[in-house]
């Protein structure tokens, strides 16, 4: 029997006192492997949202959002600065305008209602043939008719109203930078007017051939048409001209800053909002996941570090009077010292082997716990931040970004790389060393004739 | 030969100081069987415990085979422990968990004994000592006082000491047994020529040993 094999034979001396410390030991390396696992799956998503989500910038001219309002579209000059500004990966650039009767042969899917009539309510007044307007009441003017809305775009995409792709029902998509006389009809806006693929339409004494129709399930983007970008912009003879910019920032870290650098290039000719806000509260609510699971880490460390010190330094309390005499009949501190760390070491290695296992276990449901619970706060919280849809494309890109947002969220899946296991075990092995010293410094400075003295 | 020149002691105690030994000379010759006489709280066992160099002397000097024991290293004072006393406590101080059989090779593992030879060199001291086979497979608590005291001297024999210290040996044991403990501790005395020295108040025994120190007060009175 040497030192080795006397300290594994001591650690199963006591079976109900071993068994405690490698049961709350093991209990400890789970919750610590648990934690680390969880903090490593959100710290790689916060990652991964901030490259994704709330990265987009929207730039329209000054006054106007969607059809309403008023001032000068964005120019050729203006989308080069947005498209050269740092960080700024992607644009998409769209051009919206409205159909009238005398526009084309579409017949608008959309009723006017008390709102519409509301919204049109001084163009019918000029559009009429008195010329004392001013004199007009409501009552005199002729009936308005609905218009049919059409978005000029570089990504066809950029008009879905979940963030993602533009669901085509039949067709398909045309390339953003065509200039064809083609174009994606709204589902609502297709029947209607009896249109399939293949079929066309008269706008601005053109004929445009239907190259898809897509659905939404928003009325108001179902009652539309979208054509490429260059075709509306020839179409409506405003070559160049933008009404709306959404530009892509290659990290929501650095979005803040792409904004500051486009209000400083555009100055007040441009209105500038981004979806950053609410993607720093997205990813503020996983960064307090990864802050409670970094302390649950340290707290999970300590509670097995004194676990182990504690019932460690009673074992060497309750056998002073044996080491005692071990030194009395020659036995070296260091030989005396080896065996409670091989003692010691013994019950952290089982407790460790059992508690690594029971971690891989429940860190996957642990960490989708967390992140759940922290998911469905958000939603909340988003719903009552969200922006109202507005009309054209702004809105839709908002709505994705927060949809996306919690998509992440409960997309956090519990992956134990090699790193965390490696820093598990290296936190084990630190608190079992721990352990073992504080036991070790006990010995050293226990002297045989004090113990014996007491005899 | 052991030489032992005006050692006192002196423990801090929460009350104040304590004077155990006071100007303690004496010396013992190879292979005598001395004794060690006096009340309970006279300082025996502080003498002893200075004799094993378990502690040292507040002043004086103990000198064993020209070696000042008292001014050695703490390693050397274990080596001086491992390898020329066998200690023999009244309460036997077996290790609980080991069996007697291991009890005595870990004596001899701290004597540096080679590691092949520790099972028959404690096969046979146990035998020595009368115990037999199946009680060296025993622990501790499943031995009598007196085959633990057994146990204890086979431990103390183990490394070969020059000087085999006995702190009340028989103290925990009926007479007949403590009688068989101190005949087995004088053969040994007079077979190995090992010099023994025994703390003891029961003067039955002393009056057997070579030569008695009577302890009072933390001096000796009588040699």
């Amino acid at each position: 029997m040497n030192v080795v094999t006397r300290g594994i034979k001591n650690a199963t001396r006591s079976p109900l006192k071993s068994g405690a410390i490698v049961l709350m030991f093991a209990i400890s390396i789970a919750l610590i492997l648990s934690m680390l696992v969880a903090r490593g799956s959100v710290l790689s998503k916060i990652e991964e949202v901030k490259a994704t989500a709330g990265t987009t910038v929207t730039i329209q001219p000054a006054g106007v959002m969607g059809n309403m309002g008023g001032g000068d579209p964005l120019t050729a000059e203006q989308i080069a600065k947005i498209t050269s500004t740092a960080n700024v990966s992607s644009i998409t650039s769209t051009l919206t305008d409205q159909l009238g009767t005398d526009d084309t042969d579409l017949t608008s899917s959309l009723e006017l209602g008390s709102f519409g009539q509301r919204q049109q309510r001084f163009e019918s007044s000029t559009t009429g043939a008195t010329e004392s307007t001013d004199t007009t009441t409501l009552a005199d003017r002729p009936a308005p008719t609905p218009r049919t809305s059409v978005t000029g775009t570089t990504d066809a995409n950029s008009i879905a109203t979940n963030g993602g792709e533009l669901t085509i029902t039949s067709g398909e998509a045309f390339d953003g930078t065509s200039n064809e006389l083609i174009a994606l009809v709204g589902s609502d806006l297709a029947t209607k007017n009896a249109l399939t693929v293949g079929s066309t339409f008269t706008a601005y004494g053109e004929t445009i051939t239907v190259k898809g129709i897509y659905e939404t399930g928003n009325a108001f983007q179902d009652s539309g048409a979208i054509f490429p970008l260059a075709t509306l912009q020839t179409l409506t003879d405003q070559a160049g001209a933008v009404s709306s910019v959404i530009a892509t920032v290659n990290s929501s870290d650095n979005v803040a800053s792409t904004v500051a650098a486009l209000e400083t290039s555009l100055g007040d000719d441009a209105d500038i909002t981004s979806d950053a806000e609410n993607a720093a509260a997205s990813v503020e609510s996983l960064q307090g996941i990864a802050s409670l699971t970094t302390a649950g880490v340290i707290a999970a460390s300590i509670a097995g570090a004194l676990v182990t010190i504690l019932l460690m330094f009673l074992v060497v309390r309750e056998r002073r009077r044996e080491i005692g005499v071990m030194k009395a009949i020659g036995g070296s501190n260091r030989s005396i010292i080896g065996q409670f760390i091989v003692e010691g070491l013994t019950i952290t290695v089982i407790g460790a082997i059992i508690g690594l296992a029971l971690g891989v276990l429940v860190s996957g449901p642990m960490t989708t716990s967390l992140v759940s619970n922290s998911a469905s706060s958000t939603t909340s919280e988003t719903a009552a931040e969200g922006r109202p849809g507005g009309m054209g494309g702004p809105g839709g890109a908002f709505r994705g970004a927060s949809a996306q947002l919690n998509t992440n969220l409960t997309q956090v899946t519990a992956s134990l790389t090699p790193q965390i296991f490696a820093s598990a075990v290296g936190i084990t092995l630190l608190i079992a060393l721990l352990g073992s010293a504080i036991p070790a410094w006990l010995t050293a400075r226990i002297r045989p004739a004090e113990v014996l003295r007491t005899e | 030969m052991l030489t032992v020149e005006n050692v006192s002691k002196t423990f801090n105690t929460p009350g104040g100081q304590v004077q155990a030994l006071k100007d303690i000379n004496l010396s013992v010759k190879t292979g005598e069987f001395v004794s060690i006489i006096g009340k309970s709280g006279s300082g025996k066992s502080t003498l002893l415990s200075i004799l094993g160099a378990l502690d040292n002397p507040s002043t004086g000097s103990i000198v064993v085979d020209d070696d000042q024991i008292n001014k050695l290293s703490g390693a050397k004072q274990t080596q001086y422990r491992a390898k020329k006393i066998g200690f023999v406590f009244q309460q036997y101080n077996l290790v609980p968990n080991l069996t007697a059989l291991e009890n005595v090779m870990l004596a001899l593992e701290f004597g540096g004994y080679p590691a092949s030879s520790r099972l028959d060199r404690a096969t046979q001291l146990l035998e020595s000592v009368g115990i037999e086979a199946d009680q060296q497979q025993r622990r501790p608590t499943r031995l009598s006082g007196g085959q633990q005291q057994r146990v204890s001297i086979a431990r103390a024999l183990a490394n070969q000491p020059a000087y085999i210290l006995a702190d009340e040996p028989t103290g925990n044991l009926d007479s007949v047994t403590g009688k068989k403990i101190f005949d087995l501790l004088h053969d040994l005395s007079r077979s190995q020529q090992t010099t023994i020295i025994v703390v003891t108040h029961d003067l039955e025994i002393a009056g057997k040993t070579d030569k008695t120190f009577t302890l009072k007060d933390g001096k000796i009175t009588t040699k």
